[in-house]
């Protein structure tokens, strides 16, 4: 009962987190200009943009527009982006395999090193490789993704000539992008996974386990980073979650396909539809997400259990 | 259920793209790549929203550009005015669509129908707004009737939204079908459109202008710079369009690739002036801004030669173009004129600017600083440009803006817009001048028209309603095997390029 009650309260703080996101999308956009001017040629007369406004419902009230936006998002329906004239949901579930193509192969590469990395920092903790794990994942998540991806095409397709700069369609083309995209990621779980395997080294239970002789990686791998993993997890969920968004800046520079280059192409084209759906997706895709890792958070920490 | 099926297909598409890459026969050396900078959304002629880069190599107009910039026969082989709001174009027999139907007479009331229909909503309406319908006389004659006198109708018909689209085709799949799956008569014909990766075309043997020498061509979209300057470099792509200033030694290095600059291919920047605000109102105000400006400078410093300064808007080659030099660089006669308007001390002023044009954003500081020098302060306000294009009609009181006529090679595109009243890019506001711009508009004989347009010239040289700076070049990026030598229109026609 207590689970039950813990679930609906959760499903509803989504919903009201979703129409508040709602709201700011809708009204944010519509107040900074108007759309009609952009979207007509630059040498169309007043008359032209006019009826132009009025054709595309831009006259009606906020108010008005709001509304048919809401129950449009409800039905799914987003209405057509202004630049494609196709549905707009249609524009970002097809480059959401792109966008998840390189999500999944960066969080996995950053995720494998980072635990690798994190764990051996912990266990030797303080010693000259611990200080340069740690100098290295300060560095990835200080180094600004944008340059970090033109040094990778400057340097492995433009100098050495090794990998193609950008596109999608070979594995090749994968590897530069989800580079850039997982070192942040990489330095975010090595550095948690250290932190937490450090304070799980130090709790009482692994003591009592040394003390009955278990030593070495059996003692880590078996007994303290179990333990260690969940609030791991628990950010790899959020992670996760962001980068199905899309990811803007790498999406842009190696040309990929996805769901961050749709972002900022519509941005920059005051595409109002699309920007819409994408925002709401990403909301979306976050809320879903957090649910599902408070509900398995439930599940892989019984000292939480209601 | 129609989202599912999208997004299965997109993921189906990404799987095989590799494969179907690999399987293809052609020989490597007649198939090219061009990356833009730019995606493609759709490629119905009659709807674009964006350049008709592609799109021209798919289509045919009525009327064509050769090199020189010269109109051409194109689909039509002859074209006269009747009389004055009548023009009659003579067609070409014997051409045919990609999909085997006949280009005739039909084809042609077909597409201006599809565009001037006001329930079609066409965004380039504007663009052959003069027309007011078509009348078919017999299957390869056509007479296309104007609302008023319109010298441009020629003009009008050799660019988009009046590329020639197949009646039955467009019928059969619709609006939304023909944009992704585009029927012409052009060199070139549609193969396959990936959004946000790539467009294919292939060769159309048929050709009534002979087959082309590129058997295939890819379009791609590399939004950034560097990685499109090193996709040339390293030979993924052939052809490259936007080549930032900044990078352009990338290329001017490279031993593989050669830097294409097209003298006067670019935009006009100037400077509006929103002449109802003061001081601007004051003609001697707007003289001493103008001759305050060190055009040289900016270009040889901080464009690296990469344009030319201007006296007048209209372009070297476009119909009616006055050669007006650029006003002399003059600090001195500009403070003095400042005294005579009743500003010896100078004022302050607004100047906003964008992030859109060639290093604008140093251009802007160097104006800031050279009015700065006769006295005007100058607080500069930056904005992102999908804000900064809807401010602009409006605010100001000066903006920095590129205007180009590139499309129509006609002084009418580079003036009538920003310079007459009332207009949604024009801030300037001179009667007598308004006069002239109407009257262009209005005469068919070129000569008189000519006339006109160079009075329009000199009287906005004298009375400057805005600052004209200089002319960006278009720059592309060639590999070295590649034969291609860029136009002033901007168009990039596969058909005239070969490769080594």
């Amino acid at each position: 009962m207590k689970a039950l009650i813990f679930i609906a309260n959760r499903a509803a703080q989504g919903i009201i987190v979703m129409l508040g996101v709602s709201a700011i999308v809708f009204f944010a956009l519509f107040l900074t200009g108007d759309p009609a001017a952009l979207m007509m040629s630059p040498d169309a007369s007043r008359a032209e943009i006019e009826a132009f406004r009025q054709a595309m419902g831009f006259n009606d009230p906020i108010w008005v527009q709001y509304g048919r936006f809401l129950g449009g998002v409800l039905s799914g329906e987003f209405g057509n982006s202004l630049r494609f004239q196709r549905p707009a949901l249609d524009l970002l579930l097809e480059r959401l395999p792109a966008t998840a193509l390189l999500a999944c192969t960066a969080l996995l590469w950053s995720s494998l090193l980072g635990f690798f990395l994190g764990t051996i920092a912990a266990v030797r903790k303080d010693s000259a490789i611990d200080f340069a794990i740690r100098v290295i994942s300060l560095l990835g998540q200080a180094i600004p993704v944008f340059w970090l991806a033109l040094i990778l095409i400057i340097v492995f397709a433009l100098n050495l000539r090794w990998l193609p700069s950008s596109g999608i369609g070979t594995a090749k083309q994968l590897i530069l992008p989800s580079i850039a995209l997982g070192a942040y990621y990489l330095s975010a779980i090595t550095r948690l996974v250290r932190a937490s395997l450090i304070e799980v080294l130090g709790e009482n239970y692994i003591r009592t386990a040394r003390a009955k002789g278990v030593q070495g990686w059996s003692l880590v791998v078996h007994h303290a980073l179990r333990n260690a993993l969940i609030p791991v997890i628990t950010v790899q969920g959020i992670y996760f979650a962001s980068l199905l968004g899309g990811a803007l800046v790498t999406e842009i520079i190696f040309a990929w396909p996805g769901i961050g280059r749709l972002a900022v192409e519509s941005i920059q084209n005051r595409d109002f539809p699309v920007v819409q759906a994408v925002v709401l997706f990403a909301a979306f895709v976050f809320v879903v997400v957090n649910f599902l890792v408070d509900l398995a958070y439930l599940w892989l920490n019984p000292r939480i259990r209601l | 259920m129609r989202q599912l099926k999208a997004f299965a297909l997109a993921a189906a598409v990404l799987l095989s793209t590799s494969t179907a890459w690999v399987q293809d026969s052609l020989a490597q050396s007649s198939q090219i790549t061009i990356a833009r900078p730019v995606s493609t959304t759709a490629m119905d002629p009659g709807f674009l929203r964006e350049a008709a880069t592609i799109v021209d190599n798919i289509f045919d107009t009525l009327v064509m550009r050769d090199k020189s910039m010269q109109l051409v026969p194109g689909l039509a082989e002859s074209w006269k005015p009747i009389d004055d709001t009548t023009w009659e174009f003579k067609l070409r027999q014997g051409v045919k669509f990609h999909n085997g139907e006949d280009f005739n007479a039909d084809a042609v009331k077909f597409t201006i129908d599809r565009i001037i229909d006001p329930a079609a909503k066409s965004p380039t309406l504007s663009y052959i707004r003069t027309v007011a319908g078509v009348d078919v006389i017999d299957p390869y004659t056509v007479r296309i009737r104007t609302t008023e006198p319109d010298p441009l109708l020629p003009t009008r018909m050799s660019r988009y939204p009046a590329y020639i689209v197949p009646p039955g085709y467009v019928k059969q799949v619709g609006n939304d079908g023909f944009a992704t799956k585009p029927v012409g008569t052009g060199a070139y014909q549609f193969v396959e459109f990936i959004p946000d990766q790539h467009v294919k075309l292939k060769a159309n043997p048929g050709y009534w202008r002979g087959k082309p020498a590129i058997e295939q061509v890819t379009w791609r979209a590399i939004p950034d710079g560097t990685a499109r300057i090193t996709a040339l470099v390293t030979g993924e792509v052939d052809l490259i369009e936007g080549v930032p200033v900044d990078l352009a030694p990338m290329i001017a290095g490279s031993s593989d690739a050669d830097l294409v600059q097209v003298k006067n291919g670019g935009l006009t920047i100037y400077l509006g002036l929103v002449m109802k605000d003061k001081p601007l109102d004051n003609v001697k105000v707007r003289q001493a801004l103008n001759m305050a400006i060190d055009r040289k400078g900016i270009v040889d410093n901080i464009l690296k030669g990469m344009a030319t300064p201007k006296g007048t808007q209209v372009g070297p080659a476009d119909f009616g173009y006055l050669d007006i030099p650029p006003p002399a660089y003059d600090p001195k006669k500009a403070k003095a004129l400042l005294a005579e308007a009743g500003f010896p001390d100078g004022f302050r002023i607004k100047m906003q600017s964008t992030l859109r044009y060639m290093k604008d954003g140093e251009v802007a500081q160097a104006i800031a600083q050279q009015l700065g020098d006769i006295g005007v302060k100058v607080d500069q306000e930056v904005l992102d440009w999908s804000v900064y294009v809807q401010q602009v009609p409006r605010k100001g009181p000066i903006f920095m803006l590129g205007w180009g006529s590139t499309q129509t090679l006609d002084a009418d595109a580079a003036v009538y817009a920003i310079l007459r009243t009332g207009e949604p890019y024009s801030t300037a506001s001179i009667p007598a001048l308004d006069k002239l711009l109407d009257e262009s508009r209005k005469i068919v004989d070129p000569e008189a028209r000519k006339k006109v347009l160079h009075a329009i010239q000199e009287l906005s040289a004298e009375q400057v309603p805005l600052i004209t700076l200089y002319q960006e070049d278009s720059l592309y990026g060639k590999a070295k095997s590649l034969n291609f030598e860029g136009r002033p229109d901007a168009r990039i026609p596969v058909f005239e390029m070969s490769k080594r």
